[in-house]
């Protein structure tokens, strides 16, 4: 019994962290109706800002993390929405989505061209130890990890619900031709979407990398697995992204330790395919009409 | 000199080889519910696209109380007071009915900051709960406003076009789809705002009962030309609209 709630609780912190790029994948969804296949790259790269900034700039962890967040949101938020987004989408969702798988690929090569194939050791954020609960073994990094993206997620849904900007960031993804008529300035809602976005997937990189070093490629599972949990959950609600995600990393976790870590990648997969053919729309998702 | 509400001077749009809209004038007083209507394709929605900042007239002008607001877009309109229903439904569904409202109230501009931490309904509830209130929708108010019925929404359509407090309201097509008795209740919530608070409407309906009992000067359109201005009555007898909806 012990062991299971160990494992159930470890595979939420990491599933929290799936949920918060794969909430990524909802809110561009939503305001842009298109896939961003570059997300696991998204989460990869922040990671190397960061080792830029300690390793290059001398800086400490707490200001290369804050160079790390501030080149992202430049980068893979201002700029990715500027120069990628903004020209492409007129053409519709697809060519969108081909542009970011262009972009995941770039961005692979330019670390591995100007950084190292090599994985990189990354500091931690927080100590390594664990608790003991009577009997139920809690890793430190898990709790915070769980804690820190519990704060992200009923921060980011107040933000939606709460404020000005975010309300008009709904009604500009809900009915952008509306609200637009009702004076939101809907292209920069789409703009703090992708921004958003970015700071997301800035955080799971912080929290993640430490686990699974930094990498060149370490963004390729991280997406699949965000891009699955969106489905899985219901790709066109944050809430959805986030059971998703809790999901997936507490099966992963069950399958891993009760079963075989062999075939740990492949039940996301399986989950993917119940869900496509039993609830498209994903478990806490919303059916979406198409006019044809 | 005072001027009309809102005055169209000679406005014409052609779509290829389609003249859609052909030299159309007219003047809508304050105060005034005044009907726009016409067969299919005699240009109603293209002139009602015009004066809402959709499209750009080819010639002509538009102005509000003396000042030209041709070519403005339609949310600077909706700033200077010239509120709209949609044909199509327009609400934000997963928001609730008040929410809706209230978004559409809602003061827009200003720096990110100040719109992240200041109140995103700081005094418009109280306006919107009497706007629903004033539509009957009260019992609605924290749906989604998805799950309403069609003539519900078009309710909390009209009731959001009045939030930015216009004084002009143009309402395309507001009985299309609507059961009678939600009908009756649109209208005469219409003509309470007209008599209560002076609002002017112009109004673009297939519905002639709908147009005859609302308004008090009808315009009739045919083949992207006035034809015809009167009062109902007079639209009624004149032999010019019997022949253009007849197709003689």
């Amino acid at each position: 019994m012990e062991q299971l709630i160990q494992v159930v609780l470890s595979g939420l912190a990491t599933g929290s962290i799936y949920a918060l790029a794969a909430i990524g994948f909802t809110l561009i969804w939503q305001a842009a109706q298109t896939v961003n296949f570059a997300q696991g790259e998204f989460v990869m790269l922040p990671a190397f800002f960061v080792l830029i900034g300690i390793n290059f700039l001398g800086m400490p962890l707490w200001l290369a993390m804050l160079f790390g967040l501030a080149l992202s949101v430049l980068i893979l938020g201002v700029a990715f929405k500027r120069i990628l987004v903004d020209p492409l989408l007129s053409h519709g969702g697809l060519s969108l989505i081909i542009a970011t798988m262009a972009v995941a690929i770039l961005m692979k090569e330019l670390v591995k061209e100007f950084y190292s194939a090599e994985a990189q050791p990354y500091p931690a954020l927080v100590p390594q130890g664990a608790w003991d609960l009577s009997g139920v073994i809690i890793s430190l990094q898990d709790i915070s990890h769980l804690i820190i993206c519990f704060v992200v997620i009923v921060g980011l849904t107040l933000f939606l619900d709460k404020t000005k900007v975010g309300r008009c960031m709904q009604a500009a993804a809900q009915n952008a031709a509306v609200a637009e008529i009702l004076g939101v300035n809907v292209k920069r809602m789409i703009l703090y979407t992708f921004v958003v976005n970015a700071v997301l997937a800035t955080l799971a990189s912080f929290l993640i990398t430490p686990v699974y070093l930094a990498k060149f490629s370490s963004g390729e599972y991280l997406g699949l697995i965000a891009f699955i949990a969106a489905i899985v959950g219901g790709f066109n609600q944050v809430r959805g992204a986030l059971a998703g995600g809790l999901l997936i990393g507490v099966l992963d976790n069950i399958t891993a330790t009760y079963i075989t870590a062999e075939y740990r990648q492949a039940i996301p997969l399986l989950l993917l395919i119940a869900v496509i053919l039993f609830k498209p729309e994903g478990i806490l998702g919303k059916p979406e009409g198409r006019a044809v | 000199m005072t001027h009309p509400l809102l005055s169209v001077r000679s406005v014409s749009k052609r779509f290829g080889n389609i003249q859609a809209v052909n030299d159309v004038s007219f003047d809508v007083q304050q105060g005034e519910i005044l009907g726009l209507i016409g067969p299919n394709g005699s240009g109603k929605s293209t002139l009602f696209n015009c004066l809402l900042g959709q499209y750009q007239p080819d010639s002509g002008s538009v102005a509000l109380k003396g000042s030209n607001i041709t070519g403005k877009s339609p949310s600077e309109l909706n700033l200077l007071g010239i509120g709209r229903t949609f044909q199509q439904l327009s609400v934000f569904p997963e928001m609730t009915v008040i929410d809706n409202v209230i978004l559409a109230g809602q003061e827009h501009s200003g720096s990110m900051i100040s719109r992240l931490f200041g109140s995103p309904d700081a005094g418009l509830t109280k306006a919107a709960e009497k706007l629903i209130g004033f539509f009957k929708i009260s019992h609605l108010r924290d749906e989604p406003a998805g799950s309403l019925s069609y003539g519900q929404q078009k309710l909390l359509d009209a009731a959001m076009a009045f939030m930015a407090e216009p004084s002009l309201v143009l309402l395309d097509e507001p009985a299309g789809g609507v059961n009678l008795t939600m009908l009756g209740n649109l209208k005469e919530r219409l003509q309470a705002f007209n008599s209560e608070f002076g609002t002017t409407f112009v109004v673009i309906e297939h519905n002639m009962e709908f147009v005859m009992s609302l308004c008090s000067r009808i315009i009739v359109l045919a083949e992207g030309s006035v034809i015809a201005e009167g009062t109902p009555e007079e639209i009624r007898s004149n032999q010019t609209v019997i022949d253009a909806y007849l197709g003689a």
